[in-house]
Formats: C-alpha cells, structure tokens, sequence
C-alpha cells in the first residue's frame, strides 16, 4: 500500500479545499438558499469561487453516517444525498436562470462514491427515483449551460458513477497511481456472476477497455476527458476544462459535451467503434422507411 | 410465430422481445432496426467465450398507432438477462434519438395535424442493468438514454412498459423511473439494488431474497402503483399494454409532465416528502406504508386479481 499512501480517497472535503480559491467554500449555500445541515450527509453542496468565478460544488463525504438510512457511510448516496444533490442543481438552474450563457455557474463534481444506497427502506422508497432524479437536474443544468466537470478523485463504482458523474460535460480523472479506481464491478464479481475463468478475465482485461477496471480503460472510451497527473494539478485542469466548455456552449457546439460527446471521442480514441456503427446503420435503416411513418 | 390478433390476446409476461415489440403497435406496421437478418452482434462477447444473439438481445424499431410513429425498444430476459451493452446500448439511444427526428419532421410536413401525429417512445423493460461482460461500454450507453430522455422531455412522450421475467432493474431501474409514463402489469418490477444483493448488504433475517411475496411487495407492480411510480396498472394481455399507449400518445405534453415523477424541483421536493415519512416510519415492510396510505387490510392486496386490486386501492396522494 505504499504507493497509495498519497491517494484521494475519502478525502473529498480535501479536494474541496485544494480545488477551489483559499477560503472560499459556504457549504450549504447555492444562491440565495440555504440547506439543512442535518439532510443527506453523505453529500455536500455549497458555492466556492475558482480564479474568482462562482461555482456550485457537489462532493461525497465519505466519514458522514446517515442516521434514518443506515447504509449510507463511506461515501455511499442515499436517497436524502440524491435529493440533495439534485436540489443543488436545480437551485444553481434559478439562482442563473436570467443570466446570459456566458454567466451561466459552472458545477463542479467531486467523485468519490462507492455506491447507490443499497437497502430495504431504499427500495421501498425507490432509490431509483433518487439517482435518477439527480441526473435529469444535471442533464437539464448542462443543456441550458452550466458548464459541468466531474472530477474523479477516488471511487467512481458503477450505478453512483452514472448518478454523480456521467452526466458532466467533461469528465477528468486522478491518475491511477493515487488508487483512483472507475468501474462497474472489479474483475472477482465479474467472475462470480459471469462464470468465466478469472486468470482468462484477467489477461484479456490488459487489452479489452470494455469491461477491464481503471481509468486508462476509461479515458479509451472517451468516458474520461483527461487524466489529472497529480492532485496539485487539479484546481488548474478543472479552471482550464471550465473554459473549454463554455466556449463549446457559446459556440453551440454541445453535441460534443456530455455523454453524446464521450460517445464521440470514444470513437475517435478506438475504444467504442461499434456503437457508432450500430447507430448509423439504424438511422439508415429508419431513413428507408421513415416517409410511412412520418406520413401515415 | 403468432398473428397480431394472437398476440393481442397473449399474455405480455410469457411473451418474447420480438412479439412484444410487434404486438405493443398496430397490426402489421412494425419495421426493426438492426433486425436478426443484420446480424449486428457484440464483438466482445466471443472474446469472452459467450455466445451472440443477431440482435443483441434488444428488439428496437418503428410502428404506428393510428398516424402515431411509435419508436420501440424490447428487451429479452432470456439473453444474458436482457442487460445492456455496447452494441445494443447504440440500438437504444439511436432509437429513442430517432423520435425526436421524427417528431421535427412531423411538424414541419403537418403543422396542422401535429397533435395526432405526435410521435411516442415505448420501451419494454427486461434487463438487469449493465452487462458484464462489456460493462464499461453498457454503463456509458446509460448515461446516453438519460442524456436523451432530457432532449425529448416535453416534445415526445416516453412510455415504459414493465411486465417481463426478469424485470428493471440496476441502473435501467433508473432509466424507466426518469420516463414520463410508467405501465406494468402484476408481475412487473422496478428496482435498483436486486433482492440477492440486499440480503447480501442486510443479511436474511432483515431481507429474505428467496421470499417471492416480500420481493414483490417491495419492487411490485401493486406497491409502485400505491405509491404511484406506476400510472397504469393493467391485465397481463399484450392488447391491454398497446391499448394504454394507444391512449397516452394523445394525451397532450402538459398533462404527460404531471404523470412524471422525477425530472424538476417540485417533483424532487414531492419525493422528499416520502422519503421523509420512510425516514421517520421505518417500515419492515412495504405494507406499512400501504396501511398509511389508507388501506386498512394491506395483506390482502397482494391476493387481489388486478381487476380487484383497481378498485379498492387507496393510492398515496399526490402533491
């Protein structure tokens, strides 16, 4: 464990200070509302300034428990969390609604959770609705501007990936030297569930981005935009990764945000042609027939 | 393979991708995208040593209902579990895309017949979620249909159909929540973590997984309809399906956003509200929560025929 004596896990709050303009952060704060201490502990909202911009921060808190749901620990996102985090998304939409694009607030994204909630009373609930809730107000928030980056400091498993993550316009990540870990199952459940030799998972995963774990496999598929070196770089990539965005936005040019974006670059970079293909061959095979469609 | 008027009759949990598919549009007007013939398969699965299916296991196409272009996309269980991956993944988003193409064309060629020509989404649920074996790729394409589903919010209605085996579940669980419309029948279920990995988190004497009654209790069709994730609760007959979508694709886009559950801040706030009564209740079971919504013998729900069920259920109360 020597080499990952510097890692970013579980140090969300960290993160949060390292990223953002010394002293900056309000947690609790998006615009003129303010949110219950006690709600959701296992995420943290609130506004920061970076190079002296205002930024929505939504983050894991991975020593937070969650009393009334107790399988919320260790950055796990409960329903309160989803919620929550969908609530700071949308408070950013109105605290900017009558400002132009350019002064639409970026969000930034700080990943580092294991899981979705993983329980009876979630179910109950529907937990379903929570996670899912969270990326309709980021999908929303990225169409009408806000620039988004995810930052991948630790653990983006799965389902919480999808949830806190995937729907950024860009995706950055941790270089794998400080444990960063991104994936939907590691290779031992994989085995379990799909039956398949481990030692024959293991050596085609050296080659096969996908479904291998990491965020080399990752950043093949376009899931990830860029690898951040070291934590220092962070603050500097996500300023720079902000920017970039934005022009894209001001150019009108979101097609290449966000996961249709990754989409592309997952075909650009070879490591998912055979989405594309299968999606240009059904808009060929709908464009052959679409005139009794579209004149019954 | 059964005639249209056969399927109409049969029951949609017995029923195959395929025949749902034909039978959720009308009679003799489905065309598929990516069809058997195709054989567009996904690449990586021999590399693993498992074996293909010509469709990828996922059904995707075009019908009608009446001049309603109705963009489908089914799911079969019996496939690797019906889960999604990179290939059937591209099937789904493109499909779901497509609509939105359709709907723009529509109303530039029939401006003045819009609203009987809007166009629909059905997606017919049978999936655990990302498959495995190409995972990465299967949970990118998830974000991508959510990606989607926000594009077409208030222009084209997306309709999930849930009453298959294998059920929704894993991050699909998610997908179908963040629809407008939600129709199952009995044996439907939605969910996000599968009964076998609660018990695993809880252990047995808390969740009992092989316990079918308590598993559907908690993600069934009759306890999302009371807490009203579910909006239509029908008879297990494909017809019943294809007649409820028959009915929302002439329901107007204002009144489709109220069937929503997830999607706007009021709607978070709505969800907060039960979230905050499973907080401070703390059910064993979801028959608590049913007892609260008004129904005073909740143990005999479970037995009702659905017929039975509709009429004397006291559902939560919308905000």
């Amino acid at each position: 464990m020597e080499e990952l004596d510097n890692t970013m896990i579980g140090r969300g709050r960290d993160a949060i200070d390292m990223i953002l303009d010394s002293g900056s952060f309000e947690e609790n704060h998006v615009g003129a509302f303010e949110f219950d201490p006690e709600y959701g502990p296992g995420s943290v909202v609130g506004t920061g300034k970076m190079d002296g911009m205002t930024v929505t921060v939504i983050a894991n808190d991975a020593y937070a428990f969650n009393e009334r749901f107790p399988v919320v620990f260790g950055g796990v996102i409960g329903l309160e969390e989803g919620y929550k985090m969908a609530t700071a998304v949308y408070r950013t939409i109105e605290s900017d609604k009558d400002k132009p694009l350019a002064e639409k607030r970026p969000i930034v994204l700080i990943v580092d959770t294991p899981g979705n909630g993983p329980g009876k009373l979630e179910e109950i609930a529907g937990m379903n609705k929570s996670t899912g809730g969270y990326q309709l107000a980021l999908a929303e928030a990225r169409k009408t501007g806000h620039p988004i980056i995810a930052m991948v400091i630790g653990r983006a498993i799965s389902g919480a990936f999808l949830c806190h993550g995937l729907q950024a316009d860009h995706i950055l990540a941790l270089s794998k030297e400080y444990g960063t870990m991104i994936h939907v199952m590691p290779i031992t459940s994989i085995s379990r569930i799909t039956k398949m030799d481990i030692e024959r998972l293991e050596e085609l995963s050296k080659s096969n981005p996908v479904f291998a774990a990491g965020v080399d496999f990752f950043y093949k598929l376009g899931g990830v935009q860029e690898i951040v070196e070291k934590p220092e770089d962070m603050r500097d990539v996500i300023i720079k990764h902000i920017k970039e965005v934005a022009a894209l936005k001001a150019e009108g040019k979101s097609e290449l945000l966000g996961p249709w974006g990754r989409g592309i670059l997952g075909n650009e970079r070879g490591g998912r042609t055979h989405r594309m293909a299968a999606i240009k061959k059904v808009n060929e095979e709908f464009d052959a027939v679409a005139d009794k469609y579209i004149n019954a | 393979m059964k005639s249209w008027t056969e399927l109409a009759n049969s029951s949609f949990f017995d029923a195959n991708a395929r025949e749902r598919a034909l039978g959720l549009v009308d009679k003799d007007t489905f065309t598929e995208f990516l069809s058997p013939i195709d054989r567009y398969c996904s690449p990586h699965l021999p590399v693993l040593g498992a074996a293909v299916e010509f469709d990828d296991g996922t059904v995707t196409g075009v019908g009608l209902i009446g001049k309603h272009p109705v963009f489908v996309v089914s799911m079969e269980g019996k496939f690797i579990g019906g889960a999604i991956g990179e290939v059937n993944g591209g099937k789904m988003v493109a499909t779901i895309r497509l609509a939105l193409k359709a709907a723009a064309a529509i109303k530039e060629q029939h401006p003045d017949d819009y609203a009987a020509r809007r166009p629909l989404v059905a997606i017919s649920f049978e999936t655990g979620g990302v498959r495995l074996h190409e995972a990465n790729a299967g949970l990118l394409a998830h974000a991508e249909v959510m990606d989607a589903f926000q594009d077409c919010r208030g222009i084209v209605p997306i309709v999930s159909v849930v009453g298959s085996k294998v059920g929704c579940f894993g991050g699909m669980g998610f997908v179908a929540a963040a629809t407008d419309v939600i129709v199952m029948n009995e044996e439907g279920r939605i969910g996000l973590t599968g009964p076998e990995v609660i018990e695993q988190e809880m252990g047995k004497d808390e969740f009992d997984a092989s316990n079918k009654a308590l598993v559907y209790r908690t993600t069934g069709a009759k306890h999302k309809y009371i807490i009203q994730d579910c909006n239509y609760l029908v008879e297990d007959k494909i017809g019943d399906f294809h007649n409820v979508l028959a009915e929302v694709a002439d329901i107007p886009m204002d009144e489709i956003e109220k069937m929503r559950r997830i999607g706007s801040l009021k709607l978070v706030q709505e969800q907060q509200g039960l979230v905050k009564l499973v907080g401070d209740m703390q059910p064993k079971d979801s028959m608590d929560l049913w007892k609260h919504f008004g129904n005073e013998n909740p143990a005999e729900l479970p037995e009702l025929s659905t017929a039975e069920f509709l009429k004397v259920v006291k559902r939560r109360e919308r905000a």
